[in-house]
């Protein structure tokens, strides 16, 4: 909460919002413009949600839907949609922290997996009720794949250095709060 | 399990409450564009004019960086780069030749028959700023716009051939869909059979030729030019060569060079006059039909005046 937040977690959500802008940059800069074979992983999702699931305190919801809405209007993406559902999806998995603290790993990888399948899902639903243009489904899929599976790589990465860590039983804030 | 939730009781239900108000605007955000396209997408075209040049701090390194791999790839074909290029300017000689040749034919042929043709074509020149960011959409951004100028619609090409269409103008940034994209759409004609076909963009290097009129006219190899119609872009921009697609399907096997789109040229597409009924041109006295109806008094008349 943003009340309780101390110096650390106000430069860690500095961290977050420098290291989501250069994932937007490195995805602007023009290498090719030949149409891919196969779609990259989406970082910024996969370091959202890890950041979510290890360290709530340091991404605020306003900075998820705001890289999020910024994105979208970036990248010609329906404005909006994707946002929301990834406001959603962070929502839940924030709801669930405190079970996300004593999970085991791959428990936790498969709950993430099935947070971005379902928000895939209903972002090509909504697409399709309100009769918009789809993107190729095997883009889609590769893509979604390729963010699930570099989801582990993002968290160590995440958690060796930029100190992401789990909160630990017992541990106390700066001004010995419980977290 | 006893779990100390401090605050929760307080904080939990107006958080919630937020982001509630947070999803419901955005979801809502949504549906406006979907009423009202093109109100957002001018917004989005505005917001993307002043946030991304101010980006290109921190798009130097990268692209930096990228290019310097690329050339290091280049590097080490090198030999082989060599060997091909020598192979291909010997062609390119030997075409030469002919296209001279062919030159001072065709303005000696076109003099005799005192054809006009469309207006010369004059173009701004802009630098690739962003790609569309996305696999899904295949866009780019770049560094000229309304100052310059630019208008929706305006066809873009590099050195060689068609690269897409202006789709959405900021003030100092436009937005050039490719050919690629699956929203392109573009009226081409075959040379040499002057089929008319619509070239469809489908996220795939080749875009496929639909409403093709008759396929048995149309060899892989041909040449495609933009065709005119429906005032969409100017004639005979080159657009590619037809070829046999691994699906059975003609594709077009594009001439811009998509792999480095640095410089691309904005046509400045001037509307031509559109003649909705060919009648009309011939002027109001025109409602006689064939030699009988000349007047014989009128030619009387010409030849007192003659007298």
């Amino acid at each position: 909460m943003a009340e309780r937040a101390d110096r650390k977690t106000w430069i860690n959500r500095g961290v977050f919002i420098a290291l989501a802008f250069m994932f937007i940059v490195i995805d602007l800069v023009p290498r090719d413009m030949r149409p891919p074979v196969w779609a990259a992983p989406d970082l910024l999702l996969a370091a959202t949600l890890a950041w979510v699931a290890r360290k709530p305190s340091y991404l605020p919801v306003l900075i998820v839907a705001a890289f999020f809405l910024m994105t979208d209007f970036l990248f010609m993406r329906p404005p909006g949609l994707w946002a929301a559902l990834v406001v959603v999806l962070t929502e839940v998995i924030r709801g669930q922290n405190r079970d996300f603290r004593n999970m085991p790993f791959f428990v936790e990888w498969g709950t993430i997996a099935v947070g971005i399948v379902a928000i895939t899902l209903m972002n090509r639903l909504v697409l399709a009720v309100v009769m918009l243009p789809q993107a190729p489904l095997g883009l889609t899929l590769t893509q979604m794949i390729a963010t699930i599976v570099v989801y582990p790589v993002v968290l160590v990465i995440a958690h060796f250095v930029f100190g992401v860590t789990r909160t630990a039983p017992g541990e106390t804030g700066s001004r010995g709060h419980l977290l | 399990m006893a779990r100390d939730k401090p605050n929760e009781d307080y904080i939990g239900p107006v958080r919630r409450l937020l982001v509630g108000v947070l999803v419901v605007s955005l979801v809502g955000l949504f549906l406006i564009w979907r009423i009202d396209s093109p109100r957002v997408e001018r917004f989005r075209a505005a917001a993307i004019d002043t946030v991304v040049p101010s980006f290109n701090w921190a798009m130097a390194p990268i692209t930096g960086t990228a290019n310097l791999i690329s050339d290091f790839e280049s590097y080490r074909q090198l030999r082989a780069q060599n060997q091909d290029l020598r192979r291909e300017l010997q062609q390119m000689k030997a075409w030469k030749e002919a296209a001279l040749q062919l030159e001072q034919e065709n303005a000696k042929l076109l003099d005799l028959n005192n054809v006009s043709l469309d207006p010369q074509l004059t173009f701004v020149t802009g630098v690739v700023i962003t790609d569309s960011g996305s696999p899904f959409r295949q866009s780019v951004l770049v560094n000229v716009g309304s100052r310059d100028g630019i208008l929706d619609g305006w066809p873009t090409m590099d050195g060689i051939g068609l690269v897409g269409r202006i789709a959405g103008v900021g003030n100092e940034t436009s937005r050039v869909m490719l050919l690629t994209d699956t929203s392109s759409r573009i009226p081409v004609t075959i040379q040499p059979s002057g089929q008319k076909a619509i070239l469809a963009g489908d996220n795939s290097l080749n875009p496929p030729l639909e409403f093709l009129g008759d396929t048995a006219l149309v060899r892989p190899g041909d040449r495609v030019v933009s065709s005119g119609d429906g005032g969409v872009f100017p004639a005979d921009l080159l657009v590619g060569q037809v070829a046999l697609g691994t699906d059975e399907r003609l594709r077009v096997r594009l001439a811009a060079d998509y792999q480095r789109l640095e410089f691309l040229r904005v046509l400045r597409s001037q509307p031509h006059e559109d003649i909705p009924d060919p009648n009309d041109l011939l002027g109001p006295e025109a409602e006689f039909f064939g030699p009988a109806a000349i007047n014989p008094v009128s030619l009387q008349s010409v030849e007192v005046n003659d007298g």
